[in-house]
């Protein structure tokens, strides 16, 4: 039990060479010697205690490490000490029980172990919590195994559940129908709600298990996952993670909402399946390349199983329209130089917006005010299906720029209302998110979010400030400074060095994910850059990126990638330090605003002398520049 | 209650297996004793308040296993800790013998150069006593140790032993206060610990 082998094509390129060819079975943490298995146990407690200090997580924690002493064979007695431990004591040793495990016979040859052994005790109840993967990603990075190995272990163990046997179908079956039950009951639940707060009675469809269904959910159960966790275990560890009891329901759909929303369904924007999922959010549609929900995501590679929310494409579609026409009715050199001073100075004040620009104001402010009133509609909406866990029992990293990032932000707020918020998002990043910026707002995001928190701004995105001028209550504005919580999660990162404006962060998607550390295709980058200002002819994204992808080229492009920010980022990559994330705001102090990040757009600035291009923002020769180290960066 | 704690100090109790380590915790902190108490596993962990000279204290008491097997996990409980209790068995000249491999130990991991170590002899309430009070006095004296024979079985000395080291730890200023209030001092308090070596405790002989 708790073994499994590890088919040698799925070996990582970079892996220790010992276990080549061949299978390999990876030994059990239980294997360890006592000593060690005390070590585990500690570093796991110490480090939830590290990871999840909030009062809210508490009780998880310390099921977690009752769980994890009795899976280890562990006597109660350590319990205690695991409590004490758990509860931010003894802390210091830390990083010696990390040498006593690295000493370890077994783990000397494999530090892996514990993160196989971490992973099939999480998942043996059938639910992958956030927090668990979280703990055991840190852990992972504790014992220097890169995270890719973690991800080849969490799709060995989906391979390994999804080797279907017919044998136990009768079990799954039952266990299904009992599922189904349960979540037709929920679905009315859901559906009793949206009665008592009326609305509009339009099919909204929605339900990430539909593809999974498509797929063959019988595939989905094996018995072959109960080697992996024993018999009875495996069916409903499969059920469970998957919400398998999608396969009785052909789409699920959901009549009536609270809130008028007109559309709300998940798009696959990958064909395989993980253990645990990323929904990315778009802002908005342009025409051309961008006019399509998916388009901005081709790179993301978060998750081998990803789905975009395809919402509102009517008031999104008018709104990416607006911002058009907003760009290219200031096409003229006068409106572009007035814009320059107002963006650079930071202030965000009606008087000094040009005059132009408030004469096609209407254009914008109307969609705007749509689109923002129903990205909060959305944003509640989808929380209630993540909390009735649509999308089974796997965490979900919800990613999303402009009003996408609004969704989310409206996900969190409406999520950590409810009980049982935790342990369901991973990580969640923001990018350009017209949200509220003051960091009070996102205090009860600590709760609901597991891993990190990533915002995602632009100081010199004036698009942004300009449709925040008239709301003074709303003036600092999360898409354009830093969220000043001081938490571990949170991560700041300054992207002004790659997004010149409002519209770029659906056209150089791939840049800002490498930026904020969210892994993307290989390959794909170069492309990207090269296509960023948006002007060439469509291409399918999949054709042009075939012939790039030779390996040289790619990390030479992600270090271009990497090197477009490293100085005036303030990024905080997986750091406790709450400190790194203080950046002077370049907005209330426009004369202080002195580090590099608040002057790197001037130096570099994005509004070019090739004024040609009728989109200020989006000028194709400013934009290869970008390729290279930023000239302000010196 | 948590506001007129003057401080928290972390309190090692390190010694051969079977010497009676647990045994004294659970003494001074439950007032209870087990003749058939099992081996600790890793390491347990009490907390108890104590008050020295009208100071209270919160002792963070961290009782390491004695087994050899565990032996691996025993430095990472040294970092940062104030005062030590090494115990003997009264009855057993091996593990009093054995008290040189602990200082050893001490001296290796031990991150500060001030730290209190005490010298407890346990078991005197057993008739078959191998080692002599007098042999205990000079170790101590010798490795510059405070120094006590307790029985965890009879109660004696045990409440003494505790008091004695928190009273001594209270009055080196600069080994508990440092943890409150100068971080950057204790910082490089640790480098010098690492760097010297030199872990002997400066305090006076009982």
């Amino acid at each position: 039990m708790a073994t499994w082998e590890r088919p040698s094509q799925q070996q990582p390129s970079g892996s220790r060479g010992s276990h080549r060819g061949g299978t390999r079975v990876l030994p059990t943490g239980r294997e360890l010697a006592e000593a060690n298995r005390f070590a585990y146990a500690a570093l796991c407690s110490i480090s939830l205690s590290q990871l999840f200090p909030e009062p809210e997580h508490s009780s998880f924690c310390t099921e977690f490490m009752m769980g994890l002493v009795k899976w280890l064979e562990l006597s109660e007695a350590v319990l205690p000490t695991m409590t004490a431990f758990a509860s931010g004591l003894g802390g210091e040793g830390a990083d010696v029980f990390v040498q006593i495990l690295l000493k370890d016979p077994i783990l000397k040859n494999d530090p892996l172990v514990i993160t196989q052994d971490l992973l099939t005790f999480s998942l043996k109840d059938g639910h992958y919590d956030a927090r668990a993967r979280v703990l055991v990603c840190h852990m992972t990075t504790l014992l220097q195994v890169s995270l890719e190995e973690l991800d080849i272990l969490e799709k060995t163990f989906l391979e390994s559940l999804k080797e279907t046997k017919e044998e136990e179908s009768e079990m799954a079956e039952a266990s299904w129908k009992k599922k189904e039950n349960r979540r037709k009951w929920k679905r009315y639940l859901l559906i009793g709600l949206a009665t008592v707060g009326g609305g509009t009675v339009i099919g909204v469809t929605g339900g990430l298990a539909a593809p999974l269904v498509a797929a063959g959910a019988a595939a989905i159960i094996g018995s072959a996952g109960a080697a992996a966790l024993g018999s009875v275990a495996g069916i409903a560890v499969m059920t469970s993670l998957f919400g398998a009891a999608g396969a009785g329901l052909t789409g699920y759909k959901m009549k009536k909402r609270v809130g008028a929303i007109e559309e709300f369904t998940f798009l696959p924007l990958t064909e395989g399946r993980q253990l645990h999922i990323t929904i990315a959010i778009t802002g908005w549609l342009a025409s051309g390349r961008y006019r399509t929900f998916s388009a901005p995501w081709a790179a993301l590679a978060r998750s081998h199983e990803q789905y975009c929310l395809v919402w509102e494409a009517k008031y999104l579609m008018e709104l990416g329209n607006a911002l058009e026409t907003i760009l290219s009715g200031l096409a003229n050199k006068v409106a572009q130089e007035a814009l320059k001073y107002t963006v650079f100075s930071g202030i965000v004040a009606a008087l000094t917006w040009p005059a132009s620009l408030l004469a096609v104001a209407n254009v914008i402010d109307n969609p705007w005010g749509v689109c923002l009133h129903r990205s909060a509609e959305v944003g509640k909406h989808l929380a209630h299906i993540l909390l009735s866990r649509q999308q089974g029992q796997r965490p979900v990293t919800l990613i999303g720029f402009s009003l996408g990032a609004r969704v989310i932000y409206f996900c969190l707020q409406e999520m950590a209302q409810e009980k049982d918020c935790q342990g369901i998002i991973e990580d969640v990043v923001l990018l350009g998110a017209p949200v509220e910026g003051e960091a009070k707002h996102w205090e009860t995001f600590r709760k609901v979010v597991s891993g990190r928190i990533i915002n995602g701004y632009c100081r010199g995105d004036w698009l942004l400030s300009f449709v925040y001028r008239t709301s003074l209550v709303q003036l600092r504005v999360a898409g354009l400074q830093p969220v000043q919580l001081e938490d571990r999660r949170v991560e700041n990162v300054d992207l002004s060095s790659v997004v010149s404006g409002h519209l770029d962060y659906a056209k150089k998607m791939d840049v800002i994910l490498k930026s904020v550390g969210i892994r993307t295709k290989p390959g794909w980058d170069e492309k990207g850059l090269l296509l960023a200002p948006g002007s060439r002819p469509q291409e399918e994204p999949h054709q042009a990126a075939a012939p790039s992808s030779s390996l040289g080229e790619t990390t030479h492009q992600d270090e271009q990638a990497r090197g477009l920010t490293p100085e005036d980022t303030p990024k905080v990559p997986t750091c406790t330090n709450p400190s790194q994330t203080k950046v002077p705001t370049g907005l209330d102090q426009p004369e202080e605003a002195s580090p590099p990040a608040a002057i790197n757009p001037i130096e570099n600035p994005r509004i070019c002398s090739h004024s040609v291009d009728p989109n200020p923002l989006g000028c194709p020769d400013c934009a290869s520049q970008t390729q290279g180290p930023c000239p302000g960066l010196d | 209650m948590d506001e007129d704690v003057l401080t928290t100090l972390k309190i090692l109790i390190i010694g051969e297996s079977g010497v009676g380590k647990s045994s004294l915790l659970l003494r001074f902190t439950d007032d209870t004793f087990d003749p058939e108490l099992a081996a600790t596993i890793g390491v347990d962990f009490k907390v108890k308040t104590i008050s020295v000279d009208g100071n209270k204290a919160k002792l963070a008491i961290w009782d390491t296993a004695g087994q050899e097997r565990f032996r691996t996990l025993t430095p990472s409980y040294y970092r940062g800790a104030q005062g030590v209790i090494l115990v003997y068995d009264v009855t057993r000249r091996d593990t009093f013998l054995k008290l040189d491999n602990w200082l050893n130990e001490l001296e290796t991991y031990c991150t500060r150069n001030d730290i209190v170590n005490m010298l407890v002899g346990n078991k005197i309430d057993k008739e078959n006593r191998e080692v002599d009070r007098n042999e205990g006095l000079k170790f101590a004296r010798k490795h510059s140790m405070l120094f006590i024979e307790a029985s965890a079985k009879t109660c004696d000395g045990v409440q003494c032993a505790f008091e004695e080291l928190v009273e001594k730890i209270i009055q080196t200023p600069g080994l508990w206060e440092s943890e409150n209030q100068n971080k950057g001092v204790k910082l490089s308090h640790r480098e010098e610990g690492y760097g010297g070596g030199a872990c002997g405790g400066y305090c006076s002989v009982l």
